[in-house]
Formats: C-alpha cells, sequence, structure tokens
C-alpha cells in the first residue's frame, strides 16, 4: 500500500508561510510610523528622551493637540485648507464632468484635447509655480484664498476629466439619446440624465481631487503666506525642532491626515481609477 | 429609464419646446461651450504662465538686479554651468530610480500575496492603502519624528537587534540620509503600485493558471509565462505614473533635509525653488524649469509612446 504512487496529488493546504511573513512585515511597515505619531502626539514631554523609549505613554496628554491647533495656527491652516479644498473641489468636478461629458459624447477636438489636458498632469509643478507667482503678485492673488482656489483647480482637473472621461465613455449612451428623441435640447440630456446616471462617478472624482488638494504642499507654500495658508504649510514651523516640537508636529500631523485618510477608505472601490485617471478600471 | 420618462412627461405637459435665440445658439455649440470653462483655465493658469516664463527665462527678472533688460541664453548658461544644478538632476534621477525600482518589487510581491481572498484581505487592503492620502509633508514629519536624534527610537531599536552600539545620523550623514528619503518615498507610494498591480494581477483569468496547473507547469514557470506578459501593460503603466511624480521630488526633502547638508540633497525641484525663492534669481529659475520640463517631456514621449502602444484599452 505505502509502495503506490498517489494518482493524483491531493490539493496542498499547507499553510503559506513566506506570504504572511511578507504580509506582515510589510503591515508593520505601513503602520509603525502612524502608531509613532499618534504615540508622541499623546505623549508628555518628559517622555520624549529616555531610554529606552516610551513605546505606550502611561500618562497620555492633549496639551500638544492644543498648542498645534492655537499656538501655532494650526486651527486657522485648518480652516483655511477646508475652505480652499471644497471650494477647488467643487469648481475641479463641475468643470472636469462638463469637458468630459463633451469629449465623451461629442468626441471634441479629437485626441488632442484630451490628450493635451492629460499632459498638464504630468507638467512638473515648479516650471508653473515661479510664473504662477509672478501673475498672483502682479494681479493681487498673492496670499489669497481665491488665487490658491483657481490654482487647485487648475491642478486637478486633469484627473477629473480623465475620470469622468472614462465613466461616460463606459455609460450606454441611449438614455440620452432617447431623451433627445424626445425633444429635450443636449443640455437637458446632459443635465437632467447623463449627470445623475453619472452621479457615483462624479463623486469619486471629487473625492480624489479634494485629497490632492487636502494634501498638497508646494503651490501652497509658494503662493501663499500670512493669510492664505493651509494646513500642510503650518509644518514649516516645526523644521529643525530648535524647541523640541515633537509633540505638537505629531499632533498637527493627526489632525491633518483623519479627514483624507476617512475619505479615501471610503472611496477605495474607485481607487484604482484615480490612481491611473481611469486608464483602469478597478 | 424614470429620467426619460419624467422628461417625456415635462414635454407633453408644456407646449411644444420653443428655444430662444440664445437656446439655439448654446445648444448648436453645445459640445464647445462644456468644454469652455475648463479650457480656459488651464490656458489662463498654465499656459498663458508657461509662455510667461519662457520670457522671463530670456530676460532679466532678478530681485537683485534691477531692470528687465534682454539677456539671451544668459540665464540658461548660468543654470547650465552650475555644478548644483547638474548634481541636483543626477540626485533627481539616482533618487527617483532608485525608489521607483523598489517600489515596484515590493508593490509587485504584496500584490501577489493579495491576489486570493482570505479572511480579513478587506481589512488589511484598507490599511495598507493609507499611506496614498496623507500630504508628503507628513509622511516627511513621520520619518523624522522616528529616524531623528536624539529622539527617533530606530537608533535604540538596532542597537538592541544588532547588540552594538548604533548611533546613525539619518538626516545629516551621507549615505544615511539618501537611505531616509528613500524609505519615506516607498513608505508612500509601494501601495500606489501595489494597488495598480493588484488590480491588473486579478483581470488575469484564472482559467490560465488552472490550464498550466493540468500541464504540470510549477509556479515559478507559470509567473513567468501567464502572470508577467498579462500584466506587462499594467507595469508600464503604474512604472510611467510613479517615475512621472517621483522625478518631482520636494516635499519630504524640504521637510526632512532642507536641501542639506549643504546642497547634498538637492533634487531638481528643490534647486530651482531655492534659486527662485530664497536667492530671488527668478529668471534663471525659470530657465532651469524650462530644461527641467524638456528633459521630463523626453521622460514622457519615451515612456508614453511605449504606453499607447502597448495598452490594449
Amino acid at each position: 500500500m505505502a509502495a503506490v504512487a498517489p494518482v493524483r496529488r491531493p490539493k496542498r493546504r499547507s499553510i503559506p508561510v513566506g506570504r504572511i511573513l511578507l504580509l506582515g512585515f510589510f503591515l508593520a511597515f505601513v503602520l509603525w510610523p502612524l502608531y509613532w505619531m499618534f504615540n508622541t502626539s499623546i505623549k508628555p514631554s518628559d517622555d520624549y528622551l529616555t531610554v529606552p523609549p516610551v513605546w505606550f505613554p502611561t500618562a497620555p496628554t492633549l496639551v500638544h493637540y492644543e498648542a498645534a491647533l492655537f499656538a501655532y495656527r494650526g486651527l486657522d491652516g485648518l480652516i483655511n485648507s477646508l475652505i480652499i479644498s471644497l471650494s477647488a473641489t467643487v469648481l475641479s468636478a463641475l468643470f472636469g464632468t462638463l469637458m468630459a461629458y463633451s469629449l465623451a459624447r461629442y468626441n471634441t477636438g479629437g485626441q488632442h484635447l484630451s490628450f493635451w489636458v492629460l499632459s498638464q498632469r504630468f507638467l512638473p509643478p515648479i516650471g508653473i509655480v515661479l510664473p504662477v507667482f509672478l501673475i498672483y503678485r502682479g494681479v493681487g492673488l498673492y496670499d489669497t484664498h481665491i488665487g490658491l482656489i483657481i490654482a487647485y483647480t487648475v491642478f486637478t482637473l486633469p484627473v477629473s476629466v480623465w475620470m469622468m472621461f472614462a465613466y461616460f465613455r463606459g455609460m450606454p449612451k441611449s438614455m440620452e439619446e432617447a431623451a433627445l428623441v424626445d425633444g429635450c435640447t443636449r443640455w437637458e440630456a446632459f443635465w437632467r440624465v447623463a449627470v445623475p446616471l453619472a452621479a457615483p462617478g462624479i463623486v469619486a472624482a471629487a473625492v480624489f481631487a479634494f485629497i490632492a488638494c487636502w494634501t498638497e504642499f508646494f503651490f501652497a507654500l509658494i503662493l501663499t503666506s500670512r493669510t492664505a495658508f493651509t494646513l500642510p504649510t503650518v509644518f514649516r514651523a516645526f523644521i529643525g525642532f530648535q524647541g523640541a516640537q515633537y509633540g505638537e508636529a505629531a499632533a498637527l500631523a493627526i489632525v491633518s491626515l483623519v479627514p483624507s485618510i476617512a475619505l479615501g477608505v471610503l472611496a477605495q472601490r474607485h481607487l484604482v481609477r484615480g490612481l491611473t485617471l481611469g486608464a483602469v478600471r478597478g | 429609464m424614470q429620467h426619460t420618462a419624467t422628461i417625456s412627461r415635462l414635454k407633453a405637459a408644456g407646449a411644444p419646446p420653443r428655444l430662444s435665440g440664445f437656446a439655439q445658439w448654446a445648444d448648436r455649440h453645445f459640445k464647445w461651450l462644456l468644454v469652455a470653462p475648463a479650457v480656459l483655465l488651464i490656458l489662463a493658469l498654465s499656459v498663458y504662465p508657461l509662455l510667461f516664463s519662457l520670457v522671463v527665462s530670456f530676460i532679466n527678472y532678478d530681485f537683485q538686479v534691477p531692470g528687465h533688460a534682454f539677456v539671451g541664453l544668459k540665464n540658461f548658461e548660468r543654470v547650465v554651468f552650475d555644478p548644483v544644478a547638474r548634481w541636483s538632476l543626477l540626485l533627481t534621477a539616482w533618487l527617483s530610480g532608485i525608489s521607483v525600482a523598489i517600489e515596484f518589487v515590493l508593490g509587485l510581491l504584496v500584490a501577489l500575496t493579495m491576489v486570493r481572498s482570505f479572511p480579513g484581505r478587506g481589512v488589511i487592503m484598507s490599511i495598507l492603502i493609507v499611506p496614498l492620502f496623507i500630504s508628503p509633508v507628513i509622511v516627511g514629519q513621520a520619518w523624522t519624528l522616528l529616524l531623528q536624534r536624539p529622539f527617533g527610537p530606530t537608533n535604540y531599536i538596532l542597537t538592541q537587534l544588532l547588540g552594538q552600539e548604533v548611533t546613525i545620523g539619518w538626516m545629516t550623514e551621507s549615505p544615511w540620509l539618501y537611505v531616509s528619503l528613500i524609505i519615506a518615498d516607498v513608505w508612500q507610494w509601494t501601495p500606489f503600485m501595489f494597488v495598480i498591480l493588484l488590480a491588473g494581477l486579478t483581470a488575469i483569468p484564472p482559467n490560465l493558471y488552472e490550464a498550466a496547473e493540468l500541464d504540470g507547469v510549477n509556479a515559478w514557470q507559470a509567473f513567468w509565462a501567464i502572470t508577467l506578459p498579462h500584466l506587462a501593460p499594467m507595469m508600464l503603466l503604474a512604472l510611467t505614473f510613479r517615475l512621472l511624480d517621483a522625478i518631482r521630488m520636494f516635499d519630504t526633502i524640504f521637510i526632512m533635509t532642507g536641501g542639506g547638508p549643504g546642497t547634498r540633497t538637492y533634487t531638481a525641484s528643490y534647486y530651482l525653488y531655492t534659486v527662485g525663492f530664497t536667492q530671488f534669481h527668478l529668471s534663471q529659475a525659470t530657465a532651469g524649469s524650462w530644461l527641467f520640463l524638456i528633459f521630463t517631456a523626453l521622460v514622457v514621449m519615451l515612456l508614453v509612446r511605449r504606453l499607447l502602444k502597448t495598452e490594449p484599452v
């Protein structure tokens, strides 16, 4: 009996040790900086430089949050970020949807127009931001909310346009055609038929535009100063840690990353489309 | 269905639609009116600034030198013959190349472990994508907290693991500062590779693997014969997108090293930023940014051309 080789190999059900190790290692790698930041944000200042480090703060405190929000004007940055990101998101989703619909249904401008918009996504920001800085200073848009809203709208438009372009192309035309046959104007066919059907796509595009604005640093660094500064630019205050403001930096980071992570995880079904500008359907 | 029904009811209720002169005109030019806002915005805030900067790069536009005289190619010469500029371009290529390569391999490995469903996969997925939604500034801050002496716990952990005193200046000593910058980039963007490659992997028809298994092909051969060719377009897409973002590297450097020590961690973006906004040689910076733009365009042409050819979409 033992000598007879089994005819069919039994399906291997062994535990994939290598995979579990790799995934476990990577999970730890992702979570560790987040944990340490949170840990630092609630740690009393006395625990900063102990050896060994304090892994679990025994006396958590919120003093760093208070200092980050008020003494370092984190709250002002938060409010500015909200105003600017939300406005730019609405404009970008609106104009992006309008343009995408025209590109998808009427093939406006052929490939040239759509690829011209796409090419904007790959321009290095440093090439744009220098002249925009000079222009903004000239026309009084430097360090204004409106200035940054316009800049962010343009900067997120390629993604909005291309995500919605892909979405409209994946949607059947028949509804809009029926509406046109029924005597609707083209605008009505778009606004009352296509837009409601595309609503999930528009929301997804808006979420990614918001995250892009919320996390943006470079434009905000150069185009704002004391008035319209956004949350990411507040971190300049902690560079070099002259006064060892580790807790404040960590607290502000925690405050800032919660909204974008929450939105991103909620919209993760659309993540692949968002990352590839609609080129890949997730 | 209900939309069209509603609209036809609306139509039936009212008089036959009569369009005013404006509405007729708008309906005729509908497709151009829809693209107008976006196109005008891009023209105003991207094309016009680029042309403006082209002008600036041929004149004197310097907050330290008065007047706007035409200077020909002098601004370009200043950049080309600046050793710091050449160093920063080289560093940009190195840093982005190494970071993207590590992100690609690690992202592919993690994606391979996540193809099949298992309990907890959804939760793990949600955790792995978190770095994508965090500002690079905060990523730089987080790694600073971990690495910087004397506060960061990294050296302590390494000391315990290796059994000997480790005192690495992660933000100040070469080559460790490059390692730090690469780690921060890898932390943030490996999920990008992972998400796209996973989408590609799950799109491969499973019956191919079943057929291969029946033919007695082992897992490694199946990877080379099935996975790799099917995944190639997606790999190229992920690499292209990631590389074009990686060469802009600025935020983490701004927070972690400030370009220092000296100019050791100047990337192209950081160099141009310094020339323009701390030395206020604006025309030299715009000239440099045009050179960088051309450099980027070459990379785009090489990669995106390939991409458009191979992509089956």
